[in-house]
């Protein structure tokens, strides 16, 4: 049973930050800054639980706030780029910050023992989770409230007209420009947005895991994220999360007794699935007939 | 000599081509003339086996080549000179006729027929190593004719070589038009520019709205009318 | 002074090497438009296979350095067959997002055959540095630059003077003319494909024979180093990968000596945002080769 419940916890974290790449691919920019905001959102917030004693849910709001603070600052010179300049200037960025927290040292004295982020060491013993007897159910519950926040705010968001306007300026920015829509704008508010949603499962990885390292937060992690919207398909959040179960409750976790040899054939797996169904496993004609199912076809949006 | 047999093309659900039969007959020059949107660049890009027809056939010398790719459409002696010329701007001009030659494989025989290009087109030996994106407008349709006479096609086609140049450029496009038909090479050539093309032409179609909707010789129709019709379309929609 | 020009020459020498991975993703782009993840994790491949080579069966340096490339072409052609072949033309984000699967595949085939972190490769040149007027000049660094160079010097003939590279600048500048002249994208596409991996096969093996080992991390940073020299240079231009690659060995070997070792990377990012904040760079691939 706990197998199942941290599995659920793991599939919770990596679909925040799958939602956060989710928002910055819709206006077809494909970044790989995520884990770098991720990266900042844990250690914010576990600086501000263990060394400034905050209670957890302020803590993950600032996390938040701090990554979205810096993804929005890295908006604006990023986004003066497209295509394969910005997946460059984005890895740059995340091994940037990734190098930052290798040399990063806070610490300080509490009851005896020295707490902090020590740089290649990384950031041990953040306990709030156990401090304050959260169980592990607790926790899970924890996560997927969080998880499913964001999702209603997206889901609301997509079926605004802030969602057409993220998608007009992904599917052809020459047209959104031509409908007045102001390009930078969007895309720094989609980069700040990701930024966010990256920061808050930062926050609740840090806590989860208690023990924190850079190389946590490397490419690795930075591609998975955009592995899961493009998988999933772009036409709702939703897929976002299908795939991140595909991949991590299906392939990683479901495949575990091959052992060793379970990343060969998750990579095979994801090749095949990206052939079959290059727009993603829920693209627009699946979505649209799933809806139909459930009996809501024609009235939301086609497509 | 080249046969286009009830040809459909689509993109998507949208068919530009409605069905379209023409003919080139060998040693001639044979236009098709239409608005934009008519069909022309399709056409063009199906016989070439850049697109692929729903149905239809496509018969050169009595062989098919609906099925066949691009390159394989090339060796059998079927070569285009694309809409805006498309010369590899970064490489130069000797460059871009090489590649022209791409699919030859004798050097002696290139090198002659480069200077046989040099020979009927002095400015492009004057400019041979310069790229050919500094080239004007004219040069560069000039370059992209000859590339595509590198390869020794049999039947040349030419996508609306007027398109965008100054009138008296597309006065000497024609002229060389006409002198390399005048030389053996056969030509189907779609245009806009009804009044230029109907000088050179032994033959010629109207296409609207990817239908072929007249054929003739010049001065079978009035030109008025069918400038007109290659602008506009008709009337009927 | 003297400094300055001694940490110059050290990033010279290695910005050769950098100059080579930049080049295999240049040259893919150029001819693909697509990004190839697994291109580290190639290189990583042929490099096990270099060491596997020098420790279980012998083999001295050349040996080695044959096993990476044959090995790194080999890994390319699957990497191209699963991932850049079979996948249609728009879509591009999915190759890259499966040669990212690949990359895991790869990596973890790599870390199973051989689960030690660090391997020995054969050194390029045991002899000792040459010592000049207070500079110091190591040979095997030298023989890594020279090689480089003539590895870079091999490439700029074929596409200037070859058949092969004709088409491939063709492919790379005007795709549809290039087709209309009889030429295959695909097939020039995946030529170049795999004469990148050797490339950075090459490159893979001459840094590490200069470091005598190899370890699981080196396809990571291949693939980082590559990255970042090809976009300093200017994303798409064949000279500017090689200035690319050059001046990271410069910059970094300098900000190593004036700001310690771990400030070596930052600098280099930093550097690279500036670049594309300034020059906002468009993709011209293969613009003024």
């Amino acid at each position: 049973m706990d197998f199942y419940l941290a599995l659920l916890q793991v599939i919770g974290i990596h679909a925040l930050i799958g939602l956060s790449a989710y928002v910055v691919i819709l206006t077809g920019q494909v970044s790989l800054a995520q884990a770098g905001f991720f990266a900042i959102g844990a250690y914010v917030a576990g600086m501000l639980t263990v060394l400034a004693g905050w209670h957890l849910i302020p803590a993950l709001l600032a996390a938040g706030l701090v990554a979205g603070a810096v993804a929005f600052l890295v908006g604006f010179p990023a986004l003066r780029v497209k295509g394969l300049m910005l997946v460059v200037a984005t890895t740059a960025f995340g091994e940037a910050v990734r190098l930052f927290f290798f040399n990063f040292d806070y610490q300080v004295a509490k009851g005896g023992v020295r707490v902090g982020p020590l740089g290649g060491e990384g950031f041990k013993q953040i306990r709030f989770f156990p401090e304050n007897g959260y169980t592990t159910l607790d926790v899970l519950v924890f996560i997927w409230v969080v998880v499913g926040v964001v999702m209603a705010l997206l889901w609301w968001m997509d079926r605004s007209r802030a969602g057409a306007v993220l998608r007009a300026v992904g599917e052809d920015e020459l047209a959104a420009q031509a409908m007045g829509i102001d390009l930078t704008a969007v895309k720094v508010a989609a980069m700040t947005a990701g930024g966010v949603i990256a920061g808050f499962g930062g926050a609740i990885y840090a806590h989860y895991t208690t023990h924190i390292e850079h190389f946590n937060f490397g490419i690795v992690l930075a591609t998975f994220a955009i592995a899961y919207p493009i998988l999933g398909g772009l036409s709702t959040a939703f897929g976002t999360v299908v795939a991140v179960l595909f991949i991590q409750g299906l392939l990683i976790e479901g495949l575990r007794f091959l052992g060793d040899w379970r990343n060969l054939l998750f990579g095979a797996l994801i090749v095949l699935a990206m052939n079959l169904r290059p727009h993603g496993l829920l693209d627009a004609a699946t979505t649209l007939r799933l809806r139909r199912l459930f009996g809501r076809g024609g009235a939301g949006r086609d497509a | 000599m080249l046969r286009v047999g009830d040809v459909v093309t689509a993109y998507g659900q949208l068919e530009a081509l409605k069905g379209v039969s023409v003919a080139a007959e060998s040693g001639k020059i044979t236009c098709l003339l239409g608005p934009n949107g008519a069909g022309k660049t399709t056409l063009m890009m199906t016989v070439t086996g850049l697109l692929k027809p729903k149905r239809g056939s496509i018969a050169f010398e009595g062989q098919e080549l609906v099925g066949l790719s691009p390159s394989e459409i090339v060796a059998r002696g079927v070569a285009l000179v694309p809409e805006n010329r498309l010369v590899f701007p970064d490489m130069s001009v000797r460059e871009n006729l090489e590649a022209g030659a791409y699919l030859r494989r004798k050097p002696a025989e290139i090198a002659a027929d480069l200077d046989r290009m040099f020979e009927r087109f002095p400015r492009l030996k004057e400019r041979a190593g310069q790229s050919a994106g500094t080239l004007s407008g004219g040069e560069q349709q000039m370059l992209a004719v000859a590339r595509a006479l590198m390869s020794r096609p049999r039947l040349l086609l030419m996508d609306e070589p007027s398109l965008g140049l100054a009138p008296l450029i597309v006065e000497e496009i024609f002229r060389i038009v006409a002198e390399l038909n005048r030389d053996g090479t056969s030509i189907f050539l779609v245009e806009q520019n009804a009044h230029m093309a109907l000088k050179v032409a032994h033959h010629f179609y109207l296409i609207e709205q990817g239908r072929v909707t007249f054929s003739g010789s010049p001065g079978q129709l009035a030109e008025d009318e069918v400038i007109q019709r290659a602008y506009l379309g008709s009337k009927r929609g | 002074m003297l400094d300055l020009i001694q940490n110059t020459i050290d990033g010279v020498m290695i910005g050769g090497a950098y100059a080579l991975l930049a080049l295999g993703f240049t040259l893919t782009f150029g001819v693909m438009r697509r990004l190839n993840l697994a291109f580290g994790a190639i290189v990583l491949c042929g490099l096990y296979a270099g060491a596997a080579a020098h420790q279980a069966l012998g083999w001295g340096l050349l040996g080695s350095i044959a096993a990476t490339l044959a090995v790194a072409v080999a890994a390319g052609l699957y990497v191209e067959r699963l991932c850049f072949r079979a996948l249609a033309e728009s879509a591009s984000i999915a190759a890259m997002v499966s040669s990212f699967a690949i990359w895991m595949q790869l990596e973890e085939i790599a870390a199973l055959l051989m689960p030690r972190r660090t391997y020995a490769y054969p050194a390029l040149s045991e002899a000792r540095p040459w010592e000049w007027a207070g500079l110091s000049l190591r040979p095997d660094q030298l023989a890594m630059a020279a090689v480089a160079l003539g590895a870079m010097a091999a490439l700029g003939w074929t596409l200037r003077r070859t058949r092969f590279g004709l088409a491939a600048r063709a492919v790379a500048t005007a795709p549809l003319a290039a087709r209309l002249a009889g030429i295959e994208p695909a097939r020039i596409g995946s030529a170049m494909f795999l004469l990148a991996c050797g490339l950075g096969g090459l490159a893979g093996a001459l840094i590490a024979a200069v470091d005598s080992q190899v370890t699981i991390k080196f396809g990571m940073w291949a693939m980082l180093k590559g990255l970042v020299a090809m976009t300093l240079g200017g994303i798409g231009s064949i000279p500017g990968a090689v200035i690319g690659g050059l001046a990271l060995g410069v910059i970094e070997s300098n900000a190593q000596w004036y700001l310690g070792a771990e400030w070596r990377d930052i600098v280099a990012y930093g550097l690279l945002f500036a670049v594309l904040y300034w020059r906002r760079g468009r993709e011209r691939p293969w613009t003024n080769s």
